[in-house]
């Protein structure tokens, strides 16, 4: 079986020794809204760019709640990140049926990495979204961005989709471990409108230390 | 059959238990070890049959070890006690019910707890608690001498007089006492 020539006819590795249809998976997320996650000790916020659509139609919900202490967000194809937002919810209540408690993070974010990683293993379609996952549990307050390889990073400061490398500069510049909730908000929406080199309307979700998941109103 | 007694105190958690197995009108052993101890923090008193407790017991110490490397903390006694109650429930519903009633006790990051987990699925958290033949008796000890400012060690004294209470008049236990003390978790100071 020759592998070179076309690549995508061939499932798995290309040439390079690549997981090819997971690059694509990649290259497709690079061009979803570009979206922020900015953690401290005490908050972390998600923020989503939302793409105007239509006057008449109301453009998608991009910050979603999973549980009562975490919150979701993600770049990519809408209903790749649906889905995945779905089976993270359903992975929450079921946390709390064996255990009659809140999921942690950690293993939330272990969760979709393996949901994700089955889908580069057999022949089929990877899925075309990468997650930022926020959300205060045991150990704190926690951020955990997973990509569609099922590789998935815990950290302070995130962002995916387009323009990312921008915005990722943007949030590194800005961001000061005791910066206040407000600044962080303001952060993100700066590395957006940085790296977009426009004003979209970007939804917010918040986490605090002892409070719930919350989303702010769009502007 | 059997007495055990599970005791919160201020230090901890107390458990204590008789040592007899019975068969029918048979002492068929004097040496049971009926408290297991699930790990250095969790420990669960057993009730009824031996082989479906030794079983539960066996799939929830291997659950509470797999969380633990996965999210990298331990689970709550509250989870732990949940994880064996689905157990116990799950048995119900099929119309096999695990023939036990256990005495879930142990420390984690918010303090000591004692659960008592029937084979209904049902649980409950206790200051104190008894369960098998000899409850009854251990419990008029347990009424009369608990208080919540006790040390593991008092606790200890009254665990041995409410099982030795049973033990006097209930022909399902006997042949001596275990017990067994967990210490709360000592926090961890941060430089």
């Amino acid at each position: 079986m020759s592998e070179s020539g076309q690549a995508g006819r061939f499932p798995f590795y290309g040439p390079q020794g690549r997981l090819v249809l997971v690059d694509s998976a990649l290259e497709a997320v690079n061009r979803g809204s570009t979206t922020i996650g900015i953690k401290t000790q005490k908050f972390a916020i998600i923020s989503s760019q939302i793409k105007p659509t239509h006057p008449l139609i109301e453009p998608s919900e991009k910050i979603f709640a999973i549980d009562h202490h975490i919150g979701a967000t993600g770049a990519g194809y809408i209903g790749d990140i649906l889905q995945l937002i779905d089976t993270l919810r359903l992975e929450s209540q079921k946390h709390r049926l064996t255990y009659e408690s809140p999921i942690d993070v950690d293993s939330l974010a272990k969760h979709l990495s393996t949901y994700l990683h089955n889908y580069t293993t057999y022949a089929v379609r990877p899925q075309a979204a990468s997650i930022i996952l926020a959300g205060a549990d045991q150990t704190g307050v926690q951020l955990y961005q997973v990509d569609p390889s099922g590789t998935f990073f815990r950290g302070a400061g995130f962002a995916i989709g387009q323009a990312s490398d921008t915005a990722l500069d943007v949030v590194t510049k800005g961001y000061s471990a005791d910066m206040t909730l407000q600044q962080a908000t303001e952060l993100a929406t700066k590395a957006i409108e940085k790296a977009l080199g426009e004003k979209p309307i970007v939804e917010t979700g918040i986490v605090e230390l002892g409070k719930d998941f919350s989303k702010t109103l769009r502007k | 059959m059997t007495t055990i007694v599970g005791i919160k105190t201020k230090e901890g958690v107390v458990l204590g238990s008789d040592k007899r197995a019975s068969k029918g009108f048979f002492i068929g052993s004097k040496i049971v070890q009926k408290i297991a101890k699930i790990d250095d923090t969790l420990a669960v008193a057993i009730a009824g049959q031996l082989s479906d407790a030794e079983y539960i017991i066996k799939v929830a110490k291997a659950e509470r070890r797999l969380m633990e490397l996965r999210r990298g903390f331990q689970l709550s006694v509250r989870e732990s006690t949940r994880l064996i109650a689905n157990i116990a429930y799950s048995g119900l519903r099929n119309y096999q019910p695990y023939y036990v009633e256990l005495l879930v006790a142990g420390v984690d990051t918010d303090g000591s707890h004692v659960y008592a987990a029937d084979m209904s699925g049902a649980i409950t958290e206790e200051e104190f608690a008894s369960s098998g033949s000899g409850s009854p008796m251990a419990y008029g000890v347990l009424e009369s001498l608990y208080n919540n400012e006790i040390t593991n060690e008092q606790a200890k004294e009254i665990a041995k007089k409410a099982v030795s209470a049973a033990m006097e008049r209930d022909p399902g236990s006997g042949n001596g006492i275990d017990l067994l003390a967990i210490s709360n978790l000592t926090k961890e100071v941060v430089a």
